[in-house]
């Protein structure tokens, strides 16, 4: 009886050792095809961050004949890893994208159970010979719209709604603001955290306390479209942000920032496919995507830059540029966008001397700041109003 | 400017946030006035704001929206009302249940309504004669949507019938002592199901607020919470109407002050304000001896067999 039990154990372990050994992952074969899973931190239809790259699955999808993806949705931070084996053990795939700052360390973890398999992680900072990080930035186009609301607001108070105080955020909100300065320096940006990247009833009550306090003009981060419906409701101009939310507000959209994260998926399958990144060759691989790359676009809606309605207002509003004299905002606009979006850029947003608003020198003249020192940072700008939180 | 302008913006944000909290509110309280715990609120909302939106955008007509939405929510109920009423399930799992299968079933459902504007919201009027009343008449009165008027009138209303009438005597039988009930020869299942569906019906008409007009779009999981803040709230109230107005009104109130007044305190404590102050009542009201004074059914959560004590 006894010997019956231990054969049956032997036998099942041998069984489940087995089964482990065929679902474990093999090497990609370059030129074979790719199975691409992504792991969303939202639902794809918030209309914002989980939407943006959901979109760009099915762009990649549709332009590799060799390439299946699949998805997952809703997934909590502290399930990557599980998530990440129902994609290899059973999906099969070979490359796997997770997109959210949230699924750093599980991607890690996981890239290390997984030797194999290739990662790649959004807006994280820890690599691994088999685990690629990437990101495509706004802040140069925040920049831009910030030039824009500052030409166009009357009250001299700018609005911005933002999810969590994060280094990404905290960019965000500074390189907008030195735009609204840099055409209006009596502007000023108030700033109020939701504390979450999709909840309508904070982003909307947020926005009307902002309205409350007589803001004019909205910029935001938020994944739904509630702020440009808010502010066009209360006759207040906004932009959009992530997916194009022209069309919620037509008269009250100025521009906004646009992703196309289907360029950085494009760019990395397809050097997979062709070999030239293996499992084991990622640990410098990163992509910090911009303006010139194609991967962030400014506009209202894809090719529309400026809604035109506002266009001839940004023309006759004539500032003084230290550097560039009498022009127009609409020609400044249009400069800095030709110096940040073609190869060889010429102009950052953050290019010294940049003070933070409690007087120190953060950026000396003449100097432009690392990638390290953009996704680490924690000051705020002059004209920033509101709560900082973590400001040094 | 000054303090007017306060006080005049916190009404005005009270009202418009406040609305779908009590909608939600007015309808769990006649569920569980009955005995029947609701916890599916949140779902019957989001598909109530899921046919509204629907609705709406193919019709163009916001009112047959509501109207598709309040049955839609009441149908949806009833998935709730047969478990825990016929099949007499745990209402509590049932109740989660029916969350988790609105919540689900609106994202699936909804997918390609994502990003469409609405083009025909519900519109805001302005009562004549009461906004005329300074402060509160530009605070409560004024271009506020219609249905917030009507959640505010109903209030009264649904009061009423609950205490001064043959029907509410009879619904507060049943939620108390379902057995002596039946032994005066009332339907105990069937006053309970009409309850869940009242319930549902409002939590529908909230989700059309909440997807037609406060809003306006649809997302997937755009109640955000919402129908969890009603579950507090009725019992913030006391499972009384009135008590139901004020309480949806402050929370709502101390939502969006929560915003204003990020200038001066950290926005976390904020944020936590309105839920610590429900949490505070709630620790409040479930102390054992208050719980019968103020009128917690005896029988809530008790499905009910005759013959059986």
């Amino acid at each position: 009886m006894q010997k019956k039990i231990l054969l049956t154990a032997v036998l099942a372990v041998v069984l489940i050792a087995g089964i482990a050994v065929i679902g474990a992952a093999k090497a990609y074969v370059p030129g074979t095809p790719i199975t691409a899973g992504f792991i969303y931190v939202g639902p794809i239809g918030d209309y914002g961050w989980t939407h943006a790259h959901d979109v760009a699955r099915q762009i990649v999808a549709k332009e590799f004949p060799w390439l299946k993806t699949v998805y997952v949705e809703n997934v909590a931070a502290g399930d990557t890893v599980s998530t990440i084996d129902k994609l290899v053990n059973d999906k099969h795939c070979n490359v796997i994208f997770t997109t959210s700052f949230d699924f750093m360390n599980g991607t890690l973890a996981a890239a290390k159970k997984y030797p194999d398999v290739i990662f790649a992680h959004c807006s994280g900072f820890k690599r691994a010979p088999n685990m690629a990080t990437y990101m495509a930035d706004f802040y140069q186009v925040y920049y831009l719209n910030g030039l824009m609301a500052g030409a166009l607001t009357k009250t001299n108070k700018i609005g911005y709604v933002g999810a969590f105080p994060i280094p990404e955020l905290k960019r965000h909100i500074s390189a907008f603001t030195i735009g609204v300065r840099t055409v209006n320096p009596n502007a000023n940006v108030y700033v109020r955290w939701t504390e979450a990247w999709e909840n309508p009833a904070a982003a909307k009550e947020a926005t009307e306390a902002l309205v409350a306090e007589g803001c004019d003009v909205f910029a935001f981060t938020q994944d739904s479209p509630t702020v440009v419906q808010v502010a066009a409701a209360n006759g207040a101009l906004s932009f959009s942000h992530y997916s194009p939310m022209y069309r919620f507000a037509p008269n009250n959209v100025i521009s906004g920032e646009l992703v196309h994260w289907d360029k950085i998926y494009a760019d990395f399958l397809r050097k997979v496919y062709n070999g030239t990144y293996t499992a084991h060759n990622l640990q410098n691989v990163d992509y910090w995507w911009l303006l010139s790359q194609g991967a962030v676009e400014m506009g209202a809606k894809p090719g529309m830059p400026i809604n035109p309605i506002f266009i001839n207002k940004l023309k006759a509003t004539i500032v003084d540029d230290p550097e560039l004299g009498k022009i127009s905002v609409y020609d400044l606009i249009q400069t800095r966008l030709d110096q940040m979006a073609n190869p060889g850029i010429t102009f950052d947003p953050f290019q010294g001397p940049v003070y933070d608003r409690k007087g120190k020198l953060e950026v000396p003249a003449g100097m432009w700041m690392s990638v390290n020192s953009l996704t680490s940072m924690q000051w705020a700008v002059k004209g920033i109003i509101g709560p900082w939180p973590g400001e040094p | 400017m000054g303090w007017e302008s306060w006080l005049i913006s916190t009404f005005a944000r009270a009202l418009a946030y406040g609305t779908p909290l009590l909608l939600g509110t007015l309808g769990e309280i006649y569920a569980e006035r009955s005995g029947v715990l609701n916890l599916g609120i949140e779902g019957m909302m989001i598909m109530g704001a899921y046919a509204a939106f629907v609705v709406t955008s193919k019709t163009g007509q916001p009112w047959l929206g509501v109207i598709v939405a309040a049955a839609v929510g009441g149908v949806f109920s009833l998935i709730h009302a047969f478990a825990s009423i016929t099949l007499k399930a745990n209402q509590v799992v049932s109740g989660l249940a029916l969350t988790m299968l609105g919540l689900g079933l609106a994202g699936v459902l909804g997918r390609s309504w994502v990003g469409l504007p609405l083009f025909t919201p519900l519109t805001r009027a302005t009562v004549p004669g009461l906004s005329a009343i300074p402060i509160i008449g530009p605070g409560f009165f004024t271009r506020q949507c219609l249905l917030a008027y009507i959640a505010m009138l109903l209030v009264p209303i649904m009061w009423y019938i609950l205490f001064h009438t043959r029907i509410g005597v009879t619904i507060r039988a049943v939620g108390e002592d379902p057995a002596t009930a039946d032994s005066l020869g009332v339907n105990v299942a069937r006053v309970r199901y009409l309850c869940v569906v009242v319930g549902g019906i409002f939590a529908g008409i909230a989700g059309a607020y909440l997807s037609i007009y406060y809003r306006p779009a649809w997302t997937a999981g755009m109640t955000g919470g919402i129908g969890w803040i009603v579950i507090a709230l009725t019992i913030f109230a006391f499972w009384n109407p009135v008590y139901g107005l004020v309480g949806s009104y402050f929370f709502a109130a101390l939502y969006f002050l929560a915003y204003r007044m990020q200038m001066w305190v950290a926005p976390s404590i904020l944020k936590a304000m309105p839920y610590v102050f429900a949490i505070l009542i709630l620790i409040f009201v479930s102390r054992g001896t208050l719980q019968k004074r103020m009128g917690a059914p005896a029988a809530l959560t008790l499905p009910y067999t005759r013959g059986e004590e």
